[in-house]
């Protein structure tokens, strides 16, 4: 077992509409990562997990309020300082942000150094305009950027390039876990391909401890995480290695996901596709029982009727369905 | 660096264009105006004279000395060469005065009153649009409607008003002219003051409306770019709030400084309204009497001043852009 880097407990967010509505995006979720590992975040549309991404950096502004829970970021719990000291001393140094819409993450009329220098100087305001710009241009090298993306401003960069310079500034004060919200889902396959190898280089090279990658693509998390987890409705609905969870899905919602991929192979063509059918429930008002249950073509009244909590293994894999794992995996099996 | 340049030799080509299509339509447009203004002068001259020959003899001297027994292109060609020479011609209305000579004693009233007033109505507009954006709140919700409705009353009618309320109700101003009917143009503390006086209502009456108008527009860019991603991304890397301001309204002022330049470019035609009402010796009120007189030299050439303003105003902002917009940048220099 390493070090745990990020550990949150039963953390609970929530929006207020314009219209003072309450809608629970995040309902009680736990997770831990330990130094050098990778969590994925999977789950359909809508789900809560770009707002899981910016529940757990500690840092609310409106429309999105802290309800309660845990954030313990190497030690410290961040869950309960003010917000101006997450702002200054966890936010950029100890958790950074990959924003999902990477291509406006940018100011338009600002040179991209201008922007590195602002970053750094927030958190280290000795340095020198100069060292700055040594840094800055020794890690883009290093991350295979050329240095001269520094002097140009972000419209004269393509998508894929602007999206890996938002890395490089997300992760230039070495981080200890990096929160990257569908960091490649807006690229061509080059550029993706390019975005995680520049993640798994960060990760290698230790200038992140830790990352949680979100996406809506499960294959990709295959081959970029060691663990997975799939959220349904602001829960966590299952949790597993990344093996585990796309060859071995126990939650009906995780199967469904799984059997909602299409893999180019011959005759593909002609199978039928599957998709889950129905929508996510309301969060304004969630149902009292397992929120999958109107979508489950194994539910029961029962299943309605309770809360379901998650149930837990040995080696830390979990869901939450009121089924044994053995009976699930056996109903699949004769489908 | 070859693509500044291939950028300011598309505006420059541009800019000529425009120009000379100008100058050829401030040409033609007042002359196409009904009636004869050589004979309206000729009827001055001529009166008493009985004898129809003589009158015919005064009218064709007229003519020949503004040059309208010319063929059109004739005259156009001479207009030309002369204005090149900043030499307009001979007015109708005042004869024998010159354009140039009346243009001369018009442009500084004109200038002196509405240049500080875009200036600074330009300023508070965009201070107040800001803080409305940012602030948001109570100081939003009274400013707004107030802005609001100076940007839609039309000028005449803030002129108007600001002439009933303090001019003839509070008598705190006088109610026309650039001083006082008593006075002769001179250095003197008197003159200054009468001038100081008579500048307040007219310049009020503009700055106002440009408040109103820049106000609205730099509250809504300013809320644009508050939402906008880079700024969320900033918090979340940690940078203080000041700064990321400083960002949102360097990027919101950017259209605002067209419409400083557009306004600086069409004062001499905005200054109609309030130099007419308050009939300040501007040449906004030239333009109204050449307008009325078919004054066509005074006419054109004041026209002539309207175009050439608008043109280098809008070709100063297109330059200005390449070096502050890099989106503008990017999409132009290459």
């Amino acid at each position: 077992m390493g070090k745990t880097i990020l550990e949150v407990r039963d953390l609970k967010t929530k929006y207020i509409t314009r219209f003072r509505e309450d809608v629970y995006a995040v309902d009680g979720v736990s997770l831990k990562i330990e130094e050098g590992k990778s969590l994925g975040i999977a789950g359909e549309s809508g789900c809560g997990k770009s707002t899981l991404a910016l529940s757990l950096m500690g840092y609310y502004f409106p429309p999105l309020h802290y309800i309660s829970g845990d954030i313990i970021v190497d030690g410290d719990n961040i869950s309960k300082m003010n917000p101006d000291d997450i702002r200054r001393n966890i936010l950029g140094t100890e958790i950074a942000y990959i924003p999902q819409a990477a291509m406006n993450a940018l100011n338009p009329t600002q040179k991209i150094i201008r922007f590195i220098e602002d970053v750094i100087h927030v958190h280290e305001p000795g340095k020198t305009k100069k060292e700055i710009y040594e840094m800055a241009r020794a890690r883009f090298e290093e991350l295979g950027l050329p240095s001269s993306v520094l002097e140009k401003h972000a419209v004269e960069l393509s998508g894929g390039m602007k999206q890996r310079t938002v890395i490089a500034i997300s992760t230039i004060l070495s981080p200890k876990v990096l929160i990257a919200d569908e960091p490649s889902s807006a690229l061509d396959v080059t550029s993706q391909k390019m975005v995680i190898k520049m993640l798994k280089n960060l990760m290698e090279k230790g200038y992140i401890k830790s990352m949680i990658f979100i996406t809506h693509e499960l294959p990709l998390l295959y081959n970029v995480t060691d663990d997975i987890m799939v959220m349904y409705a602001g829960q966590i609905v299952e949790k597993g290695t990344a093996k585990e969870m796309v060859f071995d899905p126990i939650h009906p919602y995780s199967k469904g996901l799984m059997g909602s991929i299409i893999v180019p192979e011959a005759g593909s063509r002609d199978v039928k596709l599957t998709a889950i059918p129905g929508t996510p429930p309301n969060l304004k008002k969630p149902p009292a029982g397992c929120r999958f249950a109107e979508r489950c073509k194994y539910a029961t009244a029962e299943c309605r009727a309770n809360l379901i909590d998650s149930k837990e293994f040995a080696d830390g894999r979990s869901y939450r369905c009121i089924y044994e794992a053995e009976k699930l995996r056996e109903v699949y099996g004769n489908e | 660096m070859k693509g500044y340049r291939k950028y300011f030799g598309k505006k420059i080509v541009w800019f000529l264009i425009t120009f000379a299509a100008a100058i050829l339509l401030n040409f033609i447009l007042p002359r196409l105006m009904p009636g004869d203004p050589v004979a309206a002068i000729t009827a001055k001259s001529a009166q008493g004279i009985s004898d129809a020959s003589a009158a015919q003899e005064i009218y064709n001297h007229y003519a020949e000395q503004f040059g309208t027994n010319e063929p059109m292109y004739v005259q156009f060609f001479t207009y030309c060469k002369n204005a090149a020479k900043g030499d307009f011609g001979l007015s109708f209305s005042q004869y024998p005065r010159k354009v140039s000579n009346i243009i001369g004693s018009a442009l500084p009233w004109t200038l002196a009153l509405q240049f500080p007033a875009i200036i600074v109505g330009w300023i508070i507009g965009n201070v107040l649009g800001a803080l409305a954006a940012y602030i948001r709140k109570g100081f939003d919700k009274v400013l707004m409607p107030v802005t609001l409705f100076f940007s839609s009353l039309p000028a005449f009618g803030l002129a108007v008003i600001l002439m009933i309320v303090f001019a003839i109700n509070l008598k705190v101003a006088p109610i026309s002219g650039g001083y006082g009917y008593d006075l002769i143009p001179q250095l003197s503390w008197k003159f200054v003051r009468s001038v100081f006086t008579h500048y307040q209502l007219p310049f009020w009456s503009i700055v106002l409306i440009s408040i109103g108008g820049q106000a609205i527009g730099m509250r809504s860019m300013s809320i644009y770019e508050l939402n906008a991603d880079y700024v969320k991304y900033s918090r979340f890397l940690g940078i203080k709030d000041r700064k990321i301001v400083g960002y949102v309204f360097r990027n919101a002022m950017l259209p605002q400084i067209t419409g400083l330049a557009l306004s600086i470019g069409t004062m001499v035609g905005g200054a109609l309204v309030s130099e007419v009402i308050f009939s300040y010796p501007g040449l906004g009120s030239t333009i109204l009497q050449a307008v009325s007189n078919s004054d066509y030299p005074l006419l054109s050439a004041t026209t002539l001043i309207i175009t050439i303003m608008v043109l280098l105003a809008s070709f100063i902002v297109d330059i200005i852009y390449g070096f502050i917009d890099p989106r503008v940048k990017a999409a132009q220099f290459d």
